[in-house]
C-alpha cells in the first residue's frame, strides 16, 4: 500500500485537472450548438402572434442580438460566478431546477440502479453458473432482448400492462396529485422527505410512482450487467483457486456464491459508472415517459422552447455528473483493489 | 484481497452520499394544501399546457392565463354563456365622445385573499407594472395604447388611451387587465411561481402550492365575492403532463378526474368510447389558416390566391384529419362571434370547386401545373398537421392545377421566417379576447399585421380605423363585416378551420357544460365532484 498511495494521489490530481478543460470544451460545445440551431427563445414564445418588430425589440432587451463572441463572454463569466441564469421561458433560476427536479432524476436513477445491479447480478450470476443450459440460453436472452428494446417502448407497455390492464400501479408522476398536494418538500426526494415526515401513506404512494419508471429503466440497463457477469462468473470457475477450493471438498454452492461470484463483481464496478452515463440518457426518455419530473423531462421541455440558458445549464449538470461519476468509480476501484497501479 | 469489507465500506459511503445529497438539496418553497383538507370533492384536472409565469405581469399564453382566472379578477369579465365583458370589479365602465377615455366605477367591499381591501390604487398600480416591467412575454403589448391611468377618489378609474379603442373593455378582461394587490407586487418586477404567500388576487381561489411543470394547487378564497360564479367545488389540483398519452392513461386509471386540453384527435375519438369517461364538446375560437405571400410567386398573384381558395378541402380536414372535432371556417372570425360573415363561403362557394378553380386561373393566363410550396410546423400545431396538409396536398395535386410540395420546419426555426422566406404557410390563432376585431387587425392591418406577408390594402386600414373608433356596435359590426368580405376577395390568408372547446371528464366530475363556450376560458370553479 505504501507504494500505491503517491501514485494514486498523482493520478488523482491528474484527472481532478483534466476535469477543468473538459468542462470547459463542454461549455463552449453546448452554447456554440444552441446558437447555431435556428431560431430563439423569444420567437418559440412570440412567433405566430407577435408582430416582428415587438419580437425584434424583445430579443434585443434579452441581448440575443449582440454578437455571439459577446454573450459566450457574458455567458462563461456567469458560470465563473456559480450563476447558471434564469430561463427565459418560466423565468425560473436554473439552479432550482438543477436542485429540484435533479433531485427528482437523482431518485429515479438511484432505484433504476438498484434494479439493474440486482437483476443483472441475479441473471448473469445463474446463466454463467448453469452455462450452456436452458437456463442461461433464457438468461442471456433476456438480456440482449431488455438492453436492445427501446425504454420508451418498454415504458409504455408496462404502463399498458400495469397500469391499465391490470391496474396494479400508477402511470405517471412522481406520486399523486393529492400526495403532492399534502406532502412536505424538504429534498424534493420523495421517497426521502415522506420517511422524514414519517408519512407512510405518502411513502407507500411514493413507492408505487416509482416502480414502473425505475423498473423500466432498471431492466433496460440491467441487460449490460446480465452479460457482464455471466462473462465473469464463467471466467472465475476456471480460475485455478476455485480449482483449489473444489479440491479442497468446499460445497459446489459456497465455491460459486462464495468464491467466484465475489470476485466477478469487482470489474462492474467500472461498468455501473461508465453505465451512469447511459442511464441519464435513458432517464431522459423514461421521465418523458412517466411524467417525471426529473432533469430529462425538463430537458425535452426546454429544448422545444429553445431556452438557452436552460438547456446549457441541463446538459452541463448531466455532463459534470458523468465526469464526477467517473472519477470516484476510478478511486473506488483503487480502494477496492490495491493491485490496481495507476 | 479484502475485498469484502472494502465493498462493505464502498456500500455505506455510497448510501451515505445518496442522504447527502438529499439534504443538500433545498427546498421547495412549498405551503401545504391545508392540515386536515378534505381532498374528497377537490377536483383533479390534467393538462398539457404550461405555465410560464402566474404573475400577470409576465405571462402572455393560455396554460398561464388558466391559471390566472382562478386567482384573479377584471374589472370586467367574460362570465359563462356571454361573449360581452360583464362587470366583476367594477359596476361599470363608460367612455367619452372620442372613445379615448375610459372611465370605470369600482366596486365597493371587495378583499384580496390575504385580507387587503381593494381600491383604485390596486388597478392603476396593475395596469401601470405591466406597462413598467415589460416583460418579454409581450403581454404589455395588449395594453400598448394605454398612455395613463388616473384614479378619481378610491372607488373610480380612467384609462387614457393613445387613439379610439372601442374594444378597451374587452382589453380590461384579458390577462394584461388582472387585478394584483398593490400592496404585495413590486411595481418593478414580477414575482416568482413559487411565492405562494404574495401571489395573491381577488379570484375564486388561492394558489396554494406551486411545483414548476408539475402541478398547482389551489383552494378556494374565503374572501372571493363570487362575482363569476360560486364555487362549487373543495379545491382544485391541475398535473402537467408533457405528453398527451401519458395524460390519457392517468386520466382512464383514475388518477385525474379530467383533463383539458389537449389531446390528439385519435385520443379523443378513443377516450369518447372509454367507459365511465366523456367527452365534452363546444364551439371554440381557435382557427387555422394559410398564409399566402403576396409578395412572392406564385401567391403574388392573385388569381393563383383565389384558385387555392376554391380549392381548400375544409371539409376534407376537419373530418378525415380531425374526426368531427374541429368544423369548417369560411372567415377569419370564426363563427359564432358577432359580426362573423361566412366570407369566403359567399366569394368562393361552401365547397371546393375544381371547374372555377381552373376559370380564375384560365383568365388570369396562369400556366398550370403551378408549382407550390406549403410550409407546416410538425411541433406547434399538434400531430394532425402533418395529415392536414397531406390532406390539402391530395385536393391541390387532384386538381391537377397545383403541383404541391410540402415542406416543414420546426417552430422554433418556423416561427421566426413565416412570410420573410416562405410563401404559403400554415398559422394557427387564438385569440387575445373572444371579439371579431382581435382577428381582423392582426392579420389584415397594414402596421398589425405579423406574418411579413406583405399584405397592404389602404381600403382595408381605413375599415379597420372605422372599426377601432366606431362608437355604436351596430357601426362597429358593419366594419367587420365589411372587413371580411375584403379580406376574401384579396385571399391572402385562407381560413379553413375553427377549433371546438372539447374537455374530458370522468362521471365523477359535473357541470362541465357550464363552462364550454365561446370564451374558451376553464372555470374550474363552477364544477362539482361527487
Amino acid at each position: 500500500m505504501s507504494q500505491t498511495g503517491p501514485s494514486l494521489k498523482r493520478y488523482a490530481i491528474t484527472r481532478l485537472a483534466l476535469v477543468v478543460p473538459m468542462v470547459f470544451i463542454l461549455l463552449t460545445l453546448v452554447f456554440l450548438l444552441m446558437r447555431v440551431a435556428p431560431g430563439n427563445p423569444v420567437s418559440a414564445s412570440l412567433g405566430g402572434h407577435a408582430p416582428p418588430a415587438v419580437i425584434k425589440a424583445i430579443s434585443h432587451q434579452l441581448g440575443y442580438d449582440k454578437p455571439i463572441y459577446e454573450q459566450y463572454g457574458h455567458y462563461l463569466g456567469q458560470i465563473v460566478r456559480g450563476n447558471f441564469g434564469t430561463t427565459i421561458s418560466d423565468r425560473r433560476s436554473v439552479g432550482s431546477i438543477i436542485l429540484v427536479n435533479g433531485a427528482a432524476t437523482l431518485e429515479l436513477t438511484f432505484f433504476a440502479m438498484i434494479i439493474a445491479i440486482v437483476v443483472g447480478m441475479l441473471v448473469g450470476l445463474v446463466s454463467g453458473r448453469f452455462r450452456d443450459s436452458p437456463i442461461d440460453a433464457g438468461g442471456r436472452l433476456f438480456g440482449i432482448v431488455v438492453y436492445a428494446t427501446p425504454v420508451f417502448f418498454l415504458g409504455l407497455l408496462a404502463q399498458l400492462v400495469f397500469g391499465i390492464w391490470l391496474g396494479w400501479l400508477p402511470t405517471s408522476d412522481q406520486a399523486s396529485p393529492v400526495t403532492q398536494a399534502l406532502m412536505q418538500t424538504h429534498t424534493n426526494i420523495y421517497f426521502v422527505d415522506a420517511i422524514i415526515d414519517g408519512n407512510w401513506t405518502a411513502l407507500k404512494d411514493v413507492v408505487e410512482h416509482l416502480v414502473l419508471p425505475a423498473t423500466t429503466l432498471g431492466i433496460v440497463y440491467g441487460g449490460v450487467f446480465i452479460r457482464l457477469i455471466r462473462v465473469n462468473v464463467i471466467r472465475t470457475l476456471k480460475e485455478d483457486y476455485i480449482e483449489a477450493a473444489r479440491a479442497r471438498g468446499i460445497n459446489e454452492r459456497a465455491v460459486v456464491y462464495h468464491h467466484a461470484f465475489r470476485n466477478a463483481l469487482v470489474p462492474v464496478i467500472t461498468v455501473v459508472g461508465l453505465q451512469l452515463a447511459l442511464l441519464l440518457g435513458g432517464a431522459i426518455l423514461t421521465e418523458t415517459t412517466f411524467n417525471w419530473p426529473g432533469l430529462g423531462h425538463e430537458l425535452y421541455v426546454y429544448l422545444q422552447n429553445r431556452d438557452y440558458a436552460a438547456v446549457q445549464g441541463i446538459v452541463v449538470v448531466f455532463a459534470l455528473v458523468v465526469v464526477a461519476a467517473s472519477i470516484v468509480i476510478d478511486f473506488a476501484n483503487a480502494f477496492i483493489d490495491p493491485r490496481v497501479r495507476y | 484481497m479484502h475485498v469484502r469489507p472494502r465493498l462493505r465500506h464502498l456500500a455505506v459511503l455510497g448510501l451515505a452520499g445518496l442522504v447527502l445529497a438529499a439534504v443538500g438539496v433545498t427546498a421547495a418553497q412549498s405551503k401545504p394544501f391545508t392540515s386536515g383538507h378534505s381532498t374528497a370533492s377537490t377536483i383533479l384536472d390534467g393538462t398539457t399546457d404550461t405555465v410560464t409565469n402566474v404573475d400577470p405581469a409576465g405571462n402572455y399564453d393560455y396554460g398561464s392565463g388558466t391559471v390566472d382566472i382562478l386567482i384573479y379578477q377584471h374589472l370586467l369579465d367574460l362570465n359563462a354563456g356571454s361573449t360581452v365583458p360583464a362587470p366583476s370589479l367594477a359596476t361599470g365602465c363608460t367612455h367619452n365622445a372620442t372613445v379615448t377615455v375610459w372611465t370605470c366605477a369600482l366596486k365597493q367591499g371587495v378583499k384580496f385573499s390575504n385580507g387587503d381591501p381593494f381600491t383604485s390604487d390596486d388597478v392603476k398600480w396593475s395596469f401601470d407594472r405591466v406597462n413598467k416591467i415589460h416583460d418579454p412575454s409581450g403581454i404589455w403589448g395588449l395594453i400598448s395604447n394605454l398612455k395613463s391611468v388616473t384614479t378619481n377618489g378610491p372607488y373610480s378609474v380612467s384609462f387614457h388611451l393613445g387613439t379610439a379603442q372601442s374594444t378597451w373593455p374587452y382589453i380590461l378582461a384579458t390577462g394584461a387587465g388582472e387585478i394584483v394587490d398593490h400592496k404585495v407586487y413590486p411595481a418593478d418586477k414580477i414575482l416568482a411561481n413559487t411565492d405562494v404567500t404574495n401571489l395573491v388576487g381577488t379570484g375564486p381561489y388561492t394558489l396554494s402550492k406551486f411545483t414548476p411543470g408539475q402541478s398547482a394547487v389551489f383552494t378556494p378564497n374565503p374572501n372571493y365575492n363570487g362575482a363569476n360564479g360560486k364555487v362549487a367545488n373543495g379545491g382544485l389540483i391541475i398535473t402537467y403532463y408533457s405528453k398527451s398519452s401519458t395524460m390519457k392513461l392517468a386520466l382512464q386509471k383514475g388518477e385525474i378526474d379530467m383533463a383539458f386540453r389537449d389531446f390528439t384527435p385519435t385520443e379523443y375519438t378513443a377516450l369518447g368510447k372509454a367507459s365511465g369517461i366523456k367527452v365534452y364538446k363546444g364551439k371554440g375560437v381557435g382557427i387555422r389558416y394559410l398564409v399566402l405571400n403576396v409578395k412572392r410567386a406564385p401567391t403574388n398573384n392573385l388569381a393563383v390566391r383565389k384558385a387555392i381558395a376554391y380549392l381548400m378541402p375544409r371539409q376534407d380536414i376537419a373530418s378525415r384529419v380531425y374526426h368531427g372535432q374541429v368544423v369548417p371556417l369560411y372567415s377569419m372570425p370564426p363563427a359564432g362571434l358577432p359580426g362573423h360573415l361566412n366570407a369566403f363561403g359567399e366569394v368562393y362557394g361552401m365547397a371546393p370547386s375544381v371547374a372555377k378553380a381552373k376559370a380564375v386561373l384560365a383568365a388570369a393566363h396562369v400556366k398550370t401545373p403551378v408549382p407550390l410550396t406549403l410550409w407546416w410546423t410538425p411541433s406547434h400545431y399538434g400531430d394532425a398537421s402533418a395529415d392536414e396538409f397531406s390532406e390539402m396536398q391530395r385536393a391541390f395535386n387532384a386538381s391537377k392545377l397545383f403541383k404541391v410540395t410540402l415542406k416543414s420546419a420546426e417552430w422554433a426555426t418556423y416561427s421566426k421566417t413565416l412570410g420573410t422566406q416562405y410563401g404559403a404557410f400554415q398559422l394557427g390563432w387564438f385569440p387575445d379576447y373572444p371579439d371579431a376585431e382581435d382577428y381582423i387587425t392582426p392579420f389584415y392591418g397594414t402596421k398589425s399585421n405579423f406574418t411579413s406577408n406583405g399584405y397592404s390594402n389602404a381600403k382595408m386600414d381605413a375599415v379597420i380605423k372605422k372599426e377601432e373608433a366606431a362608437k355604436t356596435p351596430a357601426a362597429r359590426i358593419a366594419a367587420i363585416k365589411q372587413a371580411q368580405m375584403i379580406a376574401a376577395q384579396d385571399a391572402p390568408i385562407i381560413p379553413y378551420w375553427q377549433n371546438t372547446m372539447l374537455v374530458v371528464g370522468r362521471s365523477n366530475i359535473q357541470n362541465l357544460p357550464k363552462t364550454i363556450d365561446l370564451d374558451y376560458l376553464m372555470r374550474f370553479w363552477l364544477l362539482s365532484k361527487s
